[in-house]
């Protein structure tokens, strides 16, 4: 009788871990997403995904308009249902060879939905070359980075961003991270955004994570504190 | 006889203007090299993404490549066979171990130069891009991270020693590898044939790793043509005072 009651205990446990731990993963490659608006006009995006396993997969491509152009290589994971983890390494070079500075605005990501809740963590740096004879600047008007759930913004790093870099030279941005931001439930997407001005002849590169962990619902505390009472129970 | 003359000379500088401008607009032939653990590839840039004429002898590549043992390499440079190379970088590991990587971009020049000056620069950023809670990037036996090179040989090196790292998940740290002769160039070597940026480092399994670098060769004129600029400028100072 009391085997028969475990048994059906562990099956019902089983269960509600699976409800609890963000119960469906609606990600997979074809929902990987990049857009570039810039000053310098518009272009067609290559935007080519590429499975690695069937959480992961890499984006590549690029974009050129009337001497500008973006490149990038972004490392994705949908929500992996084993780790409860999903990611997006976004890494980005954009480069403003025009004779005039640039505005930027990029955002990269994948379209899908899970339930949380989450907790987000992520990171950003970069440098910036200015290949000109001229004072370079790389600056923004509010976040230059931000990291961002269902297109509201999450968490948001280089604030009013300033720098200056001498001609042929290079500018380290520095490092930003962020952790353990609240996440409700994610009903269409994870991305993160780049907003940015260019001064001609100038180049930007950043690398960037932003990701959204599982945390353990109350179902889930319940059952880890339950587990060893019915082992013990069992034991006895 | 003398029209004939005229009509020949410019006849041969408009061939010779033509080949020029014809030669401007061919790009010049910048290749790449990748060795993870002693296994390599390489190739030339243009087959691997796209270049773009961006100046008057100016030439801008971008691209990607995977390597065998499971790392991607993107790229984005801006190069002057006169010359110059600048841009970034970046490298992902993706297999399961660390693995010793070394890199080049290599760059044809025209002309020759039998004395130069150089100079350059580097920075760059780790990544935790697996999310491990770890990522490392290290000098290769503590030699630098960033070589110039001129026809293969060594010019100069930055970053020796390097160790950073990031202990934070999907954090990221960026750091100054360094610069050399910017203000006031260093004194270089001849350079008949190629500039290259070598970059050599260890990093670890599942990160990535950016690199912005800068290398500039400049000649240095023969003493006959300072001889030539000073003599010109004696005859234009003549000319005007006769007028």
């Amino acid at each position: 009788m009391e085997k028969g009651i475990g048994k059906d205990f562990f099956v019902a446990s089983a269960l509600m871990l699976a409800m609890s731990c963000a119960s469906f993963a609606g990600f997979n490659s074809s929902g990987a997403f990049y857009s570039v608006t810039s000053s310098a006009g518009s272009a067609s995006t290559t935007n080519i995904a590429t499975d690695i396993s069937p959480y992961s997969w890499i984006n590549n491509g690029s974009w050129s308009a009337n001497g500008a152009s973006v490149s990038w290589t972004n490392n994705l994971q949908g929500l992996n249902p084993q780790t409860g983890l999903g990611f997006l390494n976004a890494n980005i070079v954009v480069r403003n060879y025009t004779s005039v500075a640039q505005d930027f605005t990029i955002n990269a990501g994948m379209l899908g939905f899970s339930t949380g809740p989450f907790v987000g963590s992520g990171s950003i740096g970069g440098q910036f070359v200015n290949g000109s004879g001229s004072l370079g600047m790389l600056t923004s008007t509010g976040p230059l980075w931000s990291a961002g759930i269902d297109g509201a913004s999450l968490n948001g790093q280089l604030n009013n961003a300033l720098f200056f870099a001498q001609p042929y030279q290079i500018v380290s941005l520095g490092s930003f991270n962020f952790s353990n931001v609240s996440i409700g439930s994610i009903d269409n997407s994870a991305s993160v955004n780049f907003t940015f001005r260019l001064s001609a002849g100038g180049e930007a590169s950043f690398t960037s994570a932003f990701s959204f962990q599982s945390v353990p619902g109350p179902a889930s505390i319940a059952l880890i504190v339950l587990m060893p009472l019915a082992g013990s129970r069992r034991r006895r | 006889m003398k029209n004939t003359f005229v009509l020949t000379f410019v006849v041969l500088s408009c061939g010779v203007l033509a080949d020029t401008s014809r030669a401007d607009f061919v790009e010049p032939a910048f290749g790449f090299s990748i060795n993870a653990d002693g296994v390599a590839s390489n190739g030339q840039a243009c087959d691997y993404g796209t270049v773009s004429h961006v100046g008057s002898n100016q030439w801008f590549f971008q691209g990607f490549t995977t390597h065998a043992i499971g790392t991607t390499l993107s790229w984005a440079y801006l190069v002057d066979p006169d010359p110059f190379i600048t841009g970034t970088f970046t490298l992902s590991n993706a297999t399961a171990s660390t693995q010793a990587y070394v890199v080049d971009f290599t760059l044809p020049i025209s002309p020759a130069m039998s004395a130069s000056t150089i100079s350059g620069q580097m920075a760059g950023t780790l990544t935790d891009a697996d999310g491990s809670g770890s990522a490392l990037m290290t000098s290769i036996g503590g030699g630098p991270v960033y070589t110039a090179l001129a026809d293969d040989i060594f010019v100069h090196g930055l970053m020796s020693n390097a160790n950073q790292s990031v202990s934070t998940q999907f954090g990221t740290t960026s750091f100054s590898g360094g610069s050399f002769g910017q203000g006031a160039p260093l004194a270089g070597p001849a350079i008949n044939s190629t500039i290259a940026i070598r970059f050599s480092f260890n990093l670890s399994a599942g990160d990535s790793v950016s690199f912005s670098s800068i290398f500039v060769a400049n000649p240095v004129p023969a003493p006959g043509a300072i001889a030539l600029g000073l003599l010109a400028t004696v005859f234009a100072r003549r000319s005007r005072r006769r007028s």
